[in-house]
């Protein structure tokens, strides 16, 4: 640390609470105010309950949206990640001056914003006559996620010794058994945790979704044309219901990345 | 190496969900934008006859400078905690940050309208303690664009400048203070060149980040408080394509541009600042 300077340790450790209470406050004033069993919204809540979860459980618009904003998220995520897993092997084992802009397509639509490519994607569909179909907007999370995909798969698969898959080739196994045999098994963590990050890439975006989907409402869709006109605590209930699995599938997530980084060290 | 080279059909099927849903509809965008069937300048003659327009772009761009710069100034002094921390004690303060941007901003942006209301706490809060007797306008101001945006995106930052910060060896910064340097210099002299990269690319990331926000200006803004894809979504409600599109192209050409000047200039600046301290 640096030396005896106390008082501006204590200081930076003050600040750090405070940024930290900052970026947890939304959280904090949500979490209580979804169990509040108050007609309206009001903090804190005078009496407590589970009447907006019921609320959300109960109510086949809200889950309609959500099961849609699932199914979505599963075919995106599994796009991203397989198409963006196959991509990275391709594109590190391919030696070609092409490399560079290949590399930089593949991490663009992670910089565009979105709402350009979901005006393009918007005329696209409908030139196509694809327009409001969950295919098409699964299809069109798939690459808004694939550049967060080929980043966690490409860091892992950097790390991994070639040394393992070559002998596996050497001793007679095809190229397929070799990488699925040799190189798959310390990619698997890096994949899962690909496949997670997609998946919330797709289940949280809405420009996409309010431009290409007409009638059928995905849940972030559904909570958006919700907040523009009421402040529903319905809203609060799914907020934290989706914070507590978010924090839990991010943070396997981000284990399994950890594990996948050591593994591969050793 | 044609043995490698077939290496390359396994990007294909990446490389075609990119094209069909990246390049084509970015390169529709274009299309839309400037031709009419015909070549066509009106849609951008439209943006700059109308000062509305012009009002909402440099809007756009106001809003995204002050938001990368906030979350560099709050940001950066967080980074450099964590990083002086020992290292076991690291994840777990990286952990704290990490877990706010993991929650949609669609609920975080209605979280602050929760807080910021006419009910809400803070105005709760000020009339308890007798601050005012009457609420005040929190929700729909800039100012609540600003504490909302910078919410969102203060942990990408700070992650940022943290992983530049973790590669700067740690006993350079000792072997100032042996050769005397006190620890206000020993950071100023060591640390802070060598960690400018990261802090410049974390400030880009969230300025061109910005540029695309929809979601938090169009639910705790005011009307003024406008950005561009907010006006580009109004348009495309409204069917005008062309002219969403011609939006969307200036939107694009302007964060790229400010992206290669920031790009330019502070190359030369990193460079400055690393030759004035290493003699």
């Amino acid at each position: 640390m640096m030396g005896g300077d106390k008082t501006g340790r204590v200081l930076l450790t003050a600040y750090f609470a405070v940024v930290v209470l900052y970026l947890f406050f939304p959280i904090l004033i949500v979490a209580p105010m979804s169990f509040s069993d108050d007609r309206f919204l009001g903090f804190p809540p005078e009496s407590w309950g589970l009447r907006w979860y019921e609320a959300y459980f109960s109510d086949p618009v809200w889950i309609d949206a959500t099961v849609r904003s699932l199914r979505v998220a599963a075919v995106a995520s599994t796009l991203a990640t397989v198409l963006g897993g196959l991509a990275v092997v391709g594109l590190e084992r391919w030696r070609t001056r092409w490399r560079t802009a290949l590399t930089v397509l593949f991490a663009a639509p992670a910089i565009v914003p979105n709402v350009i490519i979901a005006l393009g994607v918007f005329v696209v569909a409908i030139r196509l006559g694809i327009n409001d179909q969950e295919l098409t907007l699964a299809a069109a999370h798939g690459a808004l996620a694939l550049p967060f995909a080929v980043m966690i798969i490409g860091a892992a698969y950097r790390q991994i010794d070639p040394t393992l898959e070559r002998a596996a080739r050497v001793l007679g196994a095809g190229p397929v058994r070799a990488f699925v045999s040799a190189t798959l098994p310390s990619l698997m963590p890096a994949v899962v945790s690909a496949f997670i990050f997609s998946f919330f890439v797709s289940f949280d975006e809405l420009i996409v979704a309010l431009f290409v989907m007409g009638g059928s409402e995905t849940l972030p869709v559904r909570i958006w044309n919700d907040l523009r006109f009421e402040l529903n605590p319905t809203i609060a209930a799914i907020s934290i219901f989706f914070v507590a699995i978010t924090t839990v599938a991010m943070t396997l997530a981000e284990l399994l990345r950890r594990r996948g980084a050591n593994q591969s060290r050793v | 190496m044609p043995a490698a080279d077939r290496h390359s059909i396994l990007a294909a099927p990446g490389l075609l969900l990119l094209v069909t849903f990246f390049v084509v509809p970015v390169g529709i965008v274009f299309d839309q934008g400037l031709f009419d069937p015909a070549f066509t300048t009106a849609h951008f003659e439209r943006f700059l006859a109308r000062g509305a327009y012009m009002a909402v772009f440099l809007n756009t761009l106001r809003v995204s400078v002050v938001v990368a710069m906030a979350c560099l100034l709050i940001g950066y002094p967080v980074a450099y905690f964590i990083v002086r921390q020992p290292p076991r004690r690291r994840p777990v303060l990286m952990f704290l940050v990490l877990v706010p941007l993991w929650m949609s901003i669609l609920v975080r942006t209605y979280a602050w309208m929760v807080v910021l209301g006419r009910e809400g706490i803070v105005n709760g809060l000020l009339m308890t303690l007798g601050i005012t007797d009457q609420p005040v306008k929190l929700l729909f101001t800039t100012g609540a664009v600003y504490v909302g945006m910078v919410q969102i995106l203060l942990p990408i930052m700070i992650v940022t400048c943290y992983s530049a910060m973790t590669e700067i060896d740690q006993n350079l910064l000792r072997a100032a203070r042996i050769l005397g340097a006190r620890s206000g210099q020993a950071f100023a002299r060591v640390f802070l060149p060598l960690s400018l990269e990261g802090a410049v690319t974390g400030t880009l990331i969230v300025f061109i980040l910005s540029m695309g926000f929809f979601i938090t200006p169009a639910l705790i803004g005011g009307r003024r408080d406008m950005m561009m894809a907010n006006l580009i979504s109004s348009q495309v409600s409204q069917t005008n394509w062309g002219f969403a599109a011609a939006l969307a192209i200036i939107l694009l050409l302007a964060t790229v541009a400010v992206l290669v000047a920031a790009r330019l200039l502070t190359r030369r600046l990193v460079y400055a600042a690393a030759k004035t301290d290493t003699p």
